[in-house]
């Protein structure tokens, strides 16, 4: 995997939600910390294409999110911070089938990689429950496995365990550290992140801290309680 | 609370293809224009009815589904008795009546996913046509159908807030804060689509 953020900046208006970044990333584990309206989200939206440079470039393995939208997309998955709105369709397992059949994969072939990500993820017994009748954990995997299951390199995930009790939130970290996938977390949840391979910190639109979960927190509690 | 138009069930109308139930409302639609009287009409109503209450909604639920409906269609049966005649607002009122009960039946016995799918096939002679993109409109029918009982559920939140503050509880009032709240779920949902895939671009 490869992120590059080639001297990109993001303006809503005449709000800069990010200054020039220059990044390159290929950890398989990165976090993304920062105050509220600090950029973080921005940052995680430019990187499937969600938001585009005013300035700059992305890439990501070669593709650039302002040219190459549809194969980003693709490679790309992307877990908003309420689920229950990325679910379409009223069944788990029709909505974890959508992905697949837009995309014009074969019906049996459907079927076939629907159970399989359902097995994965070992929701099997919610396949035919209704999304609005999901606890927040499950909803959470579910919005997971609908991504999961169209194959994209690189995981997304926009505070995945916010207003999760403790049994859930612990369901989802376990889930998340299972995964194969590449995954860049945007997370409050400091404990979250203490064991990935590289950590984001971002203040007012700017990077201003990246390296390891440990130093990165620090300089965090520096900028958040000072 | 109402959370979602399908109604769980193995009735005939639940076993019924989407086509046919498509076909049926179709020529249901056409026919209530081909005669203005009004006994005619509201034994269509009374047949309509009949049916919709085979699908297995509860009471309370086919109030909370077709109250608002059937007081729109109140409001311009009682403007057209008042402009027209008596005779004509009620002809009005049993036609649309019959119609928006079949529609209730349809979107009860059947599942949004085989909605989308038989709208999207319906469309595909169009797309050829280059006229419109048939997954798209299956797409947006199935987003209708999904997330208009999310409105019912945001009104009912704000009528809590509104009643935990000791606020009295009136439905014009709550109108500006639920079209916000929804045009912003709305744009929730668009971004969660294009970062699906499930739009061709």
């Amino acid at each position: 995997m490869e992120i590059r953020f080639a001297d990109c900046s993001i303006h809503y208006g005449e709000t800069v939600a990010l200054h020039p970044l220059d990044l390159v990333l290929t950890e398989r584990r990165i976090g993304v910390i920062g105050l509220n309206g600090s950029g973080k989200t921005t940052f995680a939206r430019a990187i499937n294409g969600l938001v585009k440079p005013s300035r700059g470039h992305v890439t990501v393995n070669g593709l650039d999110t302002s040219e190459d939208g549809p194969a980003v997309l693709g490679t790309v998955g992307f877990i908003f911070q309420n689920p229950q709105n990325q679910l379409i369709l009223p069944i788990v397992a029709d909505d974890i089938a959508l992905g697949l059949k837009s995309r014009g994969v074969a019906k049996a072939e459907v079927a076939a990689r629907v159970e399989g990500i359902l097995m994965r993820f070992g929701i099997e017994h919610l396949a035919r429950r209704r999304v609005h009748a999901l606890s927040g954990g499950e909803t959470q995997l579910v919005a997971m496995a609908s991504v999961l299951v169209t194959e994209p390199d690189i995981l997304i995930l926009d505070e995945p365990t916010n207003q999760l009790d403790l049994k859930n939130r612990k369901r989802v970290i376990d889930t998340l550290a299972g995964l194969d996938e590449a995954a860049i977390v945007v997370s409050h949840d400091l404990s979250l992140i203490e064991s990935f391979e590289r950590v984001l910190l971002f203040h007012e639109g700017r990077l201003i801290a990246d390296g390891m979960p440990g130093d990165v927190v620090k300089a965090y509690e520096a900028v958040a309680l000072c | 609370m109402l959370k979602s138009l399908h109604v769980e069930g193995t009735t005939l109308l639940h076993r019924l293809s989407v086509r046919t139930k498509l076909a049926v409302l179709f020529a249901a639609s056409l026919a209530v224009f081909l005669t203005v009287d009004p006994f005619v009409l509201g034994g269509a109503v009374l047949l309509s009815a009949l049916v919709f209450a085979t699908v297995g909604v509860s009471f309370s639920q086919a109030v909370s589904r077709l109250a608002w409906p059937l007081v729109s269609i109140g409001l311009v049966a009682g403007a057209t008795a008042f402009f027209e005649t008596p005779v004509h607002g009620l002809v009005v009122l049993f036609r649309f009546a019959t119609l928006i009960l079949l529609a209730a039946t349809v979107t009860a016995s059947t599942e949004v996913g085989d909605f989308m799918e038989e709208i999207t096939r319906l469309m595909m002679p169009f797309e050829r046509l280059g006229l419109v993109n048939a997954a798209d409109i299956g797409l947006a029918l199935g987003l209708v159908l999904r997330f208009v009982p999310e409105i019912a559920t945001r009104y009912e939140s704000l009528r809590e807030a509104h009643a935990a503050r000791g606020l009295p509880v009136r439905p014009l009032k709550m109108l500006a804060p639920l079209i916000i709240l929804t045009l912003k779920d709305a744009d929730m949902i668009a971004m969660a689509i294009d970062a699906r895939g499930l739009r061709r671009h």
